[in-house]
């Protein structure tokens, strides 16, 4: 008898030499390719449903900073201006402040091109209220003097446009960042949220429309909520525009509600092409596993257990590709964040649950297809055909 | 222990009927060496897929301990191959991707002494030092070696042998056949075209056109 063991030998594998993950471990060129295929499904669709996503994402966080007020205008007429003022002050929501403002756009850029930003023109009491209100601080610099060209701008606007203190926000020569005089950067803002503003003065002075922005804050985040409600639900049809973050967030979703629609054709499409290539790569390790099975099944193994066998093979083989599709997505997603959309201030989740969502369709494709070929295979079986050499 | 009783077994090649086993009577008693003998072509495998329950009797029955193969169900009867038969063919067919000792395990790994069992087995059919070598580092009658093992790891009430010796040459045949013999308490139905590998057989059956007749019982 033998007193060597066998324990501590590299071959040696298991006591249960029909577990799952021996064929898969053993057979790494075999097991390799397939996993590689489901790791690039993974990462192609998870990549391209992050990548839109960080669109709306970017909307949210670009404009988050209406999440703490409550915007409205009359629509072209200012005589209309006291009586929406009055509105406002018979709402039943309690209202922290009241700001008359004037506005002028700008550009900031996006991974989709230029998006229009607002430049606030607010008196400096008012803009020390809303820069608290919003989360945000003085960081450098100073607020604009009232009626110069001057203005402050939060953290993530300086390094998305790249700009610093001292440089020029606004020039008569650039069409769309248009004022008549540079409008410099006297301040910055630290803080999360993007946000600018410059004097209202000078907004009056110098821009068109001449027609002023109401906007109202209310204590706290949930009562601003129901001002939003009640402003849209009060001033539907009347002569003024209501500014509320909910509705930028409704415009958001109907903007991408048929992207997505388009996106979920070409997620299907691009599984069914890889599950059709898997189920042929399937198709041809079984036939080069003909062999094993028809040996197996003579000696006594039942067909459904190989099946089965066959089946957690491939169910491991589909979750650790999976998993590694989604690890290097997770990966190559934060290096693009850190490398490509974070220095100019754009954004994008590389934890995005949605995106890693969208790809559950592969594994389970994938795994049905196996399935399906499996038993496909298995179906007219004789394992008699193999111990007599009748099948290679 | 194994009874056929008037079994044929009759199947179709491109629409013709080939009568592969004509009204087979036979018996395997527990322990008992059979042989059956046969050129090729004469239905020799065929009779030992039919007594081994590979194949069903199209006419006839064949039954094991008294239970007819026709009354189990394809998992019953692989589930008795496993338990009650062993099998080597005549190709020494192993899995490529397991090692000599696990190819071994296949059979029964259900204990903490199948390890124990299996290396001892390998020990004593002269594979001590290749146990944990793959299949394709292994010689022919190595690989056949191994298959016997196999065969006899859980103890089966009968091994079936379809030309084990086939791709080996003669010393190389005699040798697999003894260590059958000599490792195997159970009973072996052994068939092959060499009358010189069955000197050691209780009886001797030859097969012509699917018609087995006894030729020789100790």
């Amino acid at each position: 008898m033998s007193t060597r063991s066998t324990r501590g030998n590299p071959r040696y594998a298991s006591r249960k030499p029909l577990a799952a993950w021996v064929f898969p471990v053993r057979n790494v060129g075999k097991s390799l390719p397939l996993m590689l295929v489901i790791v690039l499904a993974v990462l192609l669709i998870s990549g391209i449903v992050s990548v839109m996503n960080s669109i709306p994402l970017s909307v949210r966080n670009v404009y988050g900073y209406s999440k703490h007020i409550t915007g409205a205008t009359p629509r072209g007429d200012m005589s209309y201006f006291p009586e929406l003022k009055e509105h406002f002050e018979q709402s039943p929501i309690p209202i922290e402040r009241t700001i008359v403002a004037r506005t002028v756009l700008f550009n900031v850029r996006s991974i989709v091109g230029p998006w229009p930003f607002v430049l606030h023109g607010v008196s400096n009491a008012d803009a020390s209220y809303l820069v608290e209100k919003i989360g945000l601080k003085l960081a450098k610099g100073r607020f604009p003097e009232p009626g110069q060209p001057e203005a402050v701008i939060s953290g993530r606007v300086a390094r998305n446009l790249g700009l610093s203190l001292g440089d020029v926000l606004l020039r008569p020569d650039d069409e769309k960042n248009y004022s008549p005089f540079e409008v410099k950067i006297v301040g910055i803002l630290s803080g999360s949220e993007w946000f600018a503003f410059t004097s209202y003065e000078y907004l009056k002075e110098n821009h068109f429309p001449p027609v002023d922005v109401l906007i109202f804050a209310t204590p706290n985040l949930s009562e601003q909520r129901k001002l939003d409600a009640w402003a849209e639900e009060s001033l539907k049809s009347q002569r003024a525009l209501v500014f509320t973050f909910p509705s930028l967030e409704r415009d958001t979703q109907e903007t991408f509600r048929i992207l997505f629609k388009i996106l979920n054709v070409v997620v299907a499409l691009l599984v069914t092409v890889i599950t059709l290539m898997m189920a042929m790569l399937i198709n041809i390790y079984l036939s080069q596993r003909i062999v094993e099975f028809g040996l197996l099944q003579a000696i006594g193994f039942t067909q459904s257990k190989l099946i089965k066998r066959a089946i957690y093979e491939a169910s491991l083989v589909v979750a650790i590709g999976w998993l590694f599709g989604v690890a290097s997505a997770c990966a190559l997603l934060s290096v693009i964040r850190s490398v490509l959309m974070d220095p100019r201030g754009f954004y994008i989740d590389p934890m995005d649950p949605a995106a890693y969502a969208y790809s559950i369709p592969v594994p389970i494709a994938i795994l049905t297809a196996a399935a399906a070929t499996v038993w496909w295979r298995f179906r007219k079986f004789d394992p008699i055909s193999v111990v007599e050499r009748r099948v290679a | 222990m194994i009874v056929a009783k008037s079994a044929s077994l009759v199947y179709f090649d491109h629409g013709r009927e080939i009568h592969a086993c004509r009204d087979i009577d036979m018996q395997v008693s527990d322990n008992e060496f059979v042989g059956i003998l046969g050129p090729s072509g004469s239905g020799k495998s065929s009779l030992l897929y039919l007594l081994s329950g590979l194949k069903n009797s199209t006419s006839g029955d064949v039954s094991f301990r008294g239970q007819s193969y026709k009354s189990l169900s394809d998992q019953e009867r692989s589930n008795l191959r496993l338990r009650e038969f062993g099998f080597v063919f005549q190709q020494p067919y192993l899995v490529g991707y397991l090692t000599a000792l696990e190819n071994v395990l296949l059979v029964d790994n259900s204990s903490s002494d199948s390890v124990t069992r299996a290396e001892s087995l390998l020990d004593s059919l002269g594979l001590g030092d290749r146990m944990n070598r793959m299949p394709s580092e292994l010689s022919g009658g190595e690989k056949q070696r191994v298959c016997v093992a196999r065969a006899i790891m859980s103890s089966p009430s009968v091994v079936f042998a379809d030309e084990p010796t086939a791709s080996l040459d003669h010393s190389g045949g005699l040798a697999v056949v003894s260590l059958l013999r000599q490792h195997h308490r159970g009973a072996v139905v052994m068939v092959t075209h060499d009358p010189s590998m069955l000197e050691d057989a209780d009886r001797i059956f030859t097969i012509a056109e699917g018609v087995a007749s006894p030729v020789h019982s100790k």
